[in-house]
């Protein structure tokens, strides 16, 4: 391994951001993938991958990703519930990969939650 | 400087001193244990421990290794140093009750009633109370680090490395010199291989030879000093005021030139451990006479007093003449001044132990000088047996518990004509004057020639008995045959005088038959350098050439015949006049 | 694709030694069974410092914190929570008498209250990838110092922050480096003090284990401040992870140029050594620790003069503790300022403590200094466990003292609650034996005992002075031969053959062996046994005047009785303890009460342990 420079430890320190933040639990914007049997059955795992797709190649590092069990609404998975730091959780229903992308660029990054797709803003109080 | 308060007292050190240091200075007294002037302070003890005062209080420190700051206030003898040093004394009183230093400093620090028994307690005088010294100063003075500690805690001991005979060990003893309690013991032997309760000889590595010694200067004996075993102590060079101590000195040798010598080398004594019957060497309180005058010295190991091995006064002594001297096996003759000391030796003995029984062992009793005779009557007249007869041999004693340690001397007294055993404490033996050892080896250098009895010839025995057949060479003293101090000092007058008028003279009168060689001949071989038995030719290196020293040469023709380019001539024994004489011989009808 | 989910799995040494190894080992299979390998890392971090509830694990970004993994709870770990997202309730922590666990970390009373510097990235990196530790602004203060300061502004700052030795001594570090700049010789040495001989301490362990980069990067900056030219971590043999990690993290920044030559093109040259302990308690001492590392027998030494003067082969030596310099780079990152603030007035900063005896939630927290007995055992340590009385904290292991319960509101710091100095500090000294007497809490290195009524405090300062006595190095005659007697005394007590002379004798003794002592170890060894005098000087009287164990652990003080009724009533006069009585002291029939014969008994205590009606009586 060649010897650091300063730059090279600001470099290392930014490479693993994403990694650093989603350790301590912190980031600006949280996904719900929903997995329940339910969720899994409607292709709630391609949805899973095109998400982790998106993350990857907009180079986002401040969004974290998690899954839950069904959430209650079965006939309308594959669902994810974005939240954003701050804001109230929106639930987005009936998803393809597509709609993933394109709530990535409004909601995720743009900010404007994308109405058209969504169910709900604000959910019942989970655990 | 620094300045600093003890005990009230305001006083200026210089920076480095320790509070040990300026209380010795100032005179107060502090008790120590572990601390030695020669080592580095160690602190292992606590002894030492005296009061400072801090900012908010006060703080216990050992004074032997804490360094005085400046304003320091210090205080030895308060409530609480007197406390912590009886309860520190205490604890050592629980492990080692009966160490003499140990109660010395209970009584100095006011401990009546130790209270505590250590599990670890041991009773003897001379335990270890692991003070440290010994290891400090094997490794810091003499830089040998033979002996180092074991464990750790209450089982701290001092061993050697894995228990077994340190290999690094020097044997210097400086161990057991700073033992406070003895428990570190140096056993040295003295060159007979016994151990000495007291020595008879020097017993340090640096000393001087005797109190009466000329020149009364210390030497080293490379032998045992430890500077030259491990390069490390030189404390007599620390010491030295005069910075007179050097360990680089090395023999000189030097070259001077000389007209006359005179060759006064001594004598030696007779081994007598040789013979074998007579027990020296093996059996105790067995001694020669240079051993006897070493005791009876007022400088000597013993004060002067006679003394058994065990530090008794002996109840009988036996002093045995002719040891070596006057006997088929060993010399043939006479030592000369044996009798009149073993005389002195039984008179001094009846003077210093009076109640001791003396016994001489003689073959003729020598009395021939000025007042000898009359000394020998006195000495008859004290007391002292004497007992006409060799002694067969020395065996120890010890039929019954009284004999036991005491010496039986089995000899023949031919004026009774009876064998007899006589039980003796001690034996002193009148060993003999012998030539020295390198005898030969200087007879040569010298070109000096030997009696038979091996002490160098001199030119007549009756007419001229302080020269040799060298002119130039002269003999004096027990070299040339045993004598006493008066004889001695007679030969030695004549031998100095003789050289004196000399040199006084201004001229030296040769003989006109001598040698001298043609340097146009000579070819430099050196042969007859070798041959000449008066060492008379001399080579000289830058001309190549021998040339015969006039002053020397007899003329004895050695060389003449020798030369192998015929470059000597003898004066007149010339082939010419040789020639002519013979000539002359046969020329008359 | 980047990973959603870390599965932070505690490796320090309790957990690893519960198989947590196996735990991560089951994980990366399970994960790869069902194809989530590029979604879900699985870390192993060091020491979280929950010890009581191992083996840990943490998932992240969730934080959701399980306690007591095994290996077979793993496919139903996996299957429930990474996969349909529903954290598994039976793994989760749950504090005694609760109704319901609490899965977030953040949530548990035994990590919130803790606020962590020098442990700050405990169970968040992995302590063998360097990355980890430059992910987290590591070697940022490094760069700083060498940048952006003088190494004068830098020990400025040390010293403004008010950092003190967290070995014990607590002597101010800024000082203590400004002496090593300043004193002549060439070239100057840092060491880092990794020996922990205290039983039971395991700070500085769990600092080596979790996060060994910010004792280098501490280092660092010290060696830059000092003008040092080589380190040395001296680490306890009996540590063999944490000695793994630290060469491994040294291995790892040499590789990198963080060690070595012209670190950063900076200029600075510093490299580091490691040498191990040889199992010596006296080895933390630092000047038994220089000869060590010198190769020579472990003896301290008399100073002055001192390690900053003359210390590793004579040249000017700066001795720190493992959690001093971990505290260092988080300083010079955040500023004095910042620091100063935590803490007290005369102690900044926090602690790390190992919290054990008996309490709940025995682990290793760090908290602010100031911080009180009652929030450190209660909150945080979650009480006494079986409702017992809490008694008294033994701090600092055989060097500390205790605080008692009546005490519990105090605030923790380096100076006695009454305001008098008292533990060692060079500026000021121990006072006069009134105040010695007056010894309150000291925090020594770290070691927080939590002690009930069941504890003998007697035979708590015995256990410690034999520690110490067989610890001795055996070199001055206070320490080698006084806590021996000592020992020997106190052992007379708990056998219940000490007299008042005895007590006098212990408490002058303790006196002199603590003022005339050569080292630390001599001077601290009869701490546990002043501090237990001046608080529970009961005790000792009991011990002595009643012959009673107030705590009946002294055995040979018990006495052992049987109530008739229990017996008779409850156990049928089953007549176990009279069958296992090894004194055949017990009499009794069947269905009869059963009595104890005094004069036989030797009080060894069977009986108590095999009656299953808890019939026997012990007074």
């Amino acid at each position: 391994m060649p010897k650091l420079k300063i730059e090279d430890l600001a470099r290392i320190r930014e490479q693993a951001r994403r990694a650093t933040l989603l350790r301590e639990g912190a980031g600006r914007v949280k996904i719900t993938v929903h997995l329940g049997t339910c969720g899994i059955a409607a292709g709630g795992r391609n949805i899973m991958t095109a998400v982790l797709r998106e993350i990857e190649e907009r180079n986002l590092h401040d969004v974290l990703v998690t899954t839950s069990g069904c959430a209650g609404l079965c006939s309308r998975e594959p669902m994810m519930t974005v939240e954003v730091l701050g804001q109230p959780p929106v639930k987005y229903v009936d998803l393809t990969e597509g709609k993933v992308k394109e709530i990535f660029a409004e909601h995720i990054v743009g900010g404007k939650i994308a109405d058209r797709y969504a169910l709900a803003v604000g959910s019942e109080r989970v655990m | 400087m620094i300045s600093l308060t003890i005990n009230g007292t305001r006083t200026e050190v210089r920076e480095g001193t320790t509070i040990l240091q300026a209380a010795r200075f100032l005179e107060i007294p502090i008790p120590t244990l572990c601390y030695h002037p020669w080592l580095k302070p160690f602190g292992a003890c606590r002894i030492c421990t005296v009061q400072v005062q801090r900012p908010r209080g006060y703080e216990l420190v050992t004074a032997c290794n804490t360094p005085c700051e400046e304003g320091m206030v210090i205080q030895t003898d308060t409530d609480h140093v007197r406390q912590a040093r009886r309860v520190v004394v205490e604890l050592m009183m629980a492990r080692w009750p009966n160490v003499p230093i140990v109660q010395k400093l209970a009584a100095e620090v006011g401990l009546e009633k130790p209270r505590f028994i250590s599990e670890m307690r041991d009773e003897a005088p001379d335990a270890c109370i692991l003070c440290l010294r010994c290891v400090r100063i094997c490794e810091e003075v003499v830089g040998a680090c033979a002996i180092g500690y074991e464990d750790r805690g209450i089982k701290r001991k001092v061993v050697t490395p894995f228990h077994e005979e340190s290999e690094a060990c020097v044997a210097c003893g400086a161990c057991a010199h700073v033992c406070p309690t003895g428990h570190m013991k140096f056993e040295p032997e003295d060159y007979r291989g016994k151990p000495p309760e007291f020595l008879l000889g020097p017993n340090t590595a640096i000393h001087v030879m005797t109190p009466q010694a000329v020149p009364k200067v210390p030497r080293i004996d490379r032998e045992s000093c430890i500077h030259f075993k491990t390069n490390g102590c030189q404390k007599c060079v620390e010491v030295c005021e005069a910075k007179a101590v050097n360990h680089e000195m090395t023999d000189q040798e030097l070259e001077i030139e000389v007209g006359q010598i005179l060759v006064a080398t001594g004598y030696d004594l007779f081994d007598a451990s040789v013979m074998a019957q007579y027990g020296y060497g093996r059996l105790d309180n067995i001694y020669t006479a240079l051993d006897i005058e070493r005791m009876l010295n007022a400088t000597g190991p013993t004060g002067g007093q006679i003394r058994l091995k065990n530090g008794q006064p002996p109840r009988a002594v036996g002093i045995i003449h002719c040891v070596g001297s006057r006997d088929e096996n060993y010399h043939r003759y006479c030592s000369r001044v044996c009798c009149m000391y073993a005389l002195k030796f039984a008179h001094l003995i009846k003077e210093r132990c009076p109640e001791a029984e003396v016994y001489n062992f003689y073959i003729d009793m020598r009395a021939f000088g000025k007042g000898y005779e009359e000394f020998y009557s006195r000495v008859l007249h004290e007391g002292v047996n004497v007992i006409r007869g060799k002694v067969a041999e020395v065996v120890q004693a010890g039929w019954s518990k009284q004999e036991e340690g005491t010496l039986l001397i089995r000899c023949e007294d031919t004026l009774i004509g009876k064998l007899r055993e006589i039980p003796v404490d001690m034996v002193i033996l009148c060993n003999a004057i012998e030539p020295r050892r390198d005898a030969e080896r200087v007879a040569r250098l010298f070109g000096l020639s030997r009696s038979p009895d091996g002490f160098f010839l001199e030119r007549h025995p009756k007419l001229d008995p302080v020269a040799t057949s060298s002119d130039g060479l002269f003999v004096a003293g027990c070299a040339q045959g045993p004598k006493d101090i008066p004889d001695t000092v007679a030969q030695a007058s004549a031998a100095a005088a003789r050289m004196l008028a000399t040199i006084a003279k201004g001229v030296v009168e040769m003989d006109p038959v001598r040698a001298e060689i043609n340097e146009e001949y000579c070819s430099g071989c050196r042969v007859c350098n070798a041959l000449c038995p008066y060492e008379a030719i001399e080579y000289l290196e830058d001309k190549n050439v021998s040339r015969v020293n006039s002053a020397l040469c007899k003329g004895c023709g050695t060389c003449v015949a020798a030369c192998p380019a015929g470059a000597i001539t003898g004066y007149g024994f010339s082939d010419l006049q040789l020639h002519a004489e013979l000539e002359g011989l046969l020329a008359v009808r | 694709m980047p990973y959603r989910v870390h599965c932070m799995v505690c490796a320090g040494t309790g957990c690893v030694s519960n198989r947590s190894l196996e735990v991560r080992d089951a994980l990366e299979n399970e994960i790869r069974k069902r194809g989530l390998q590029d979604e879900i890392q699985i870390v192993t971090t060091g020491c979280n410092g929950f010890c009581a509830v191992g083996p840990l694990m943490v998932v992240q970004p969730d934080g959701i914190f399980y306690q007591q993994v095994s290996a077979k709870d793993v496919p139903l770990l996996v299957e429930e929570h990474f996969i349909k997202g529903r954290p598994v309730q039976k793994l989760l922590y749950k504090p005694p008498e609760a109704a319901a666990p609490i899965p977030k970390m953040s949530d548990i009373p035994f990590f919130k209250h803790q606020r962590l510097i020098a442990l700050r990235n405990r169970g968040l990196i992995d302590p063998e990838k360097i990355e980890d530790y430059i992910a987290r602004d590591g070697y940022q203060a490094l760069v700083k110092a060498l940048t952006e300061m003088t190494p004068e502004q830098i020990i400025e700052v040390i010293t403004k922050s008010g950092l003190r030795g967290r070995g014990g001594a607590g002597f101010p570090t800024g000082v203590k480096w400004q002496k090593v700049r300043q004193a002549k010789g060439e070239p100057k040495y840092i060491i880092c003090n990794g020996d922990e001989g205290d039983p039971g301490a395991f700070m500085d362990r769990s600092i080596f284990e979790s996060d060994p980069h910010s004792v280098i990067e501490g280092m660092l900056i010290g060696a830059r401040a000092i003008g040092a030219r080589y380190g040395v971590v001296y680490i306890r043999n009996e540590y063999p992870l944490a000695l793994e990690r630290i060469q491994i993290a040294i291995q790892q920044a040499r590789e990198y140029g963080l060690l070595g030559e012209n670190i950063l093109d900076s200029g600075l040259d510093f490299d580091i050594s490691v040498t191990r302990g040889a199992g010596a308690f006296v080895c933390g001492e630092e000047t038994a620790l220089i000869a060590s590392v010198e190769g020579r027998l472990g003896d301290p030494r008399a100073r002055p003069p001192y390690p900053a003067e003359y210390g590793l082969w004579g040249k000017p030596t700066c001795i720190n503790n493992v959690e001093t310099w971990a505290n260092v780079p988080p300083i010079i990152l955040h500023g004095w300022e910042w620091y100063s603030q935590i803490g007290t007035e005369r102690s900044k900063g926090t602690k790390v403590f190992s919290l054990v005896g008996k309490v709940r939630n025995t682990g290793l927290v760090e908290v602010p200094m100031g911080i009180t007995l009652r929030q450190l055992i209660y909150d945080i340590g979650g009480g006494i466990p079986g409702d017992k009385k809490f008694k008294a904290v033994q701090t600092g292991g055989p060097s500390g003292g205790c605080i008692p319960a009546g005490m519990m509101d105090q605030p923790i710091e380096y100076i006695a609650p009454d305001g008098k100095r008292e533990a060692r500090d060079y500026l000021d000294l121990p006072i006069d034996y009134e105040s010695l007497t007056d010894v309150g809490s000291m925090m020594g290195s770290g070691g927080l005992v939590v002690m009930d009524e069941d504890t003998c405090m007697v035979d708590v300062a015995r256990y410690f002075l034999a520690f110490t006595q067989d610890e001795s190095c055996g070199a001055c005659t206070p320490c080698r031969e006084g806590t021996k007697l000592m020992l020997d005394i106190l052992n007379r007590i708990v056998d219940g053959h000490g007299t008042m002379d005895d007590l006098r004798a212990l408490e002058e003794i303790a006196w002199v062996v603590k003022q005339t002592s050569l080292c630390g170890l001599g001077k601290t060894a009869p701490n546990p046994v002043l501090t237990t005098l001046k608080y529970f000087r009961d005790e000792y009287l009991a011990h002595i005047e009643a012959h009673k164990c107030p705590a009946h652990v002294c055995r040979a003080l018990n006495t052992y009785r049987i109530d008739p009724v229990i017996c008779v009533e409850r156990g049928h006069g089953c007549g176990v303890c009279r069958r296992e009585c090894p004194e055949k002291a017990i009499f009794g029939e069947k269905n009869q009460p059963h009595r104890i014969d005094q004069t036989l008994c030797k009080k060894c205590g069977v009986c108590v342990e095999v009656c299953h009606f808890n019939a026997v009586i012990v007074e």
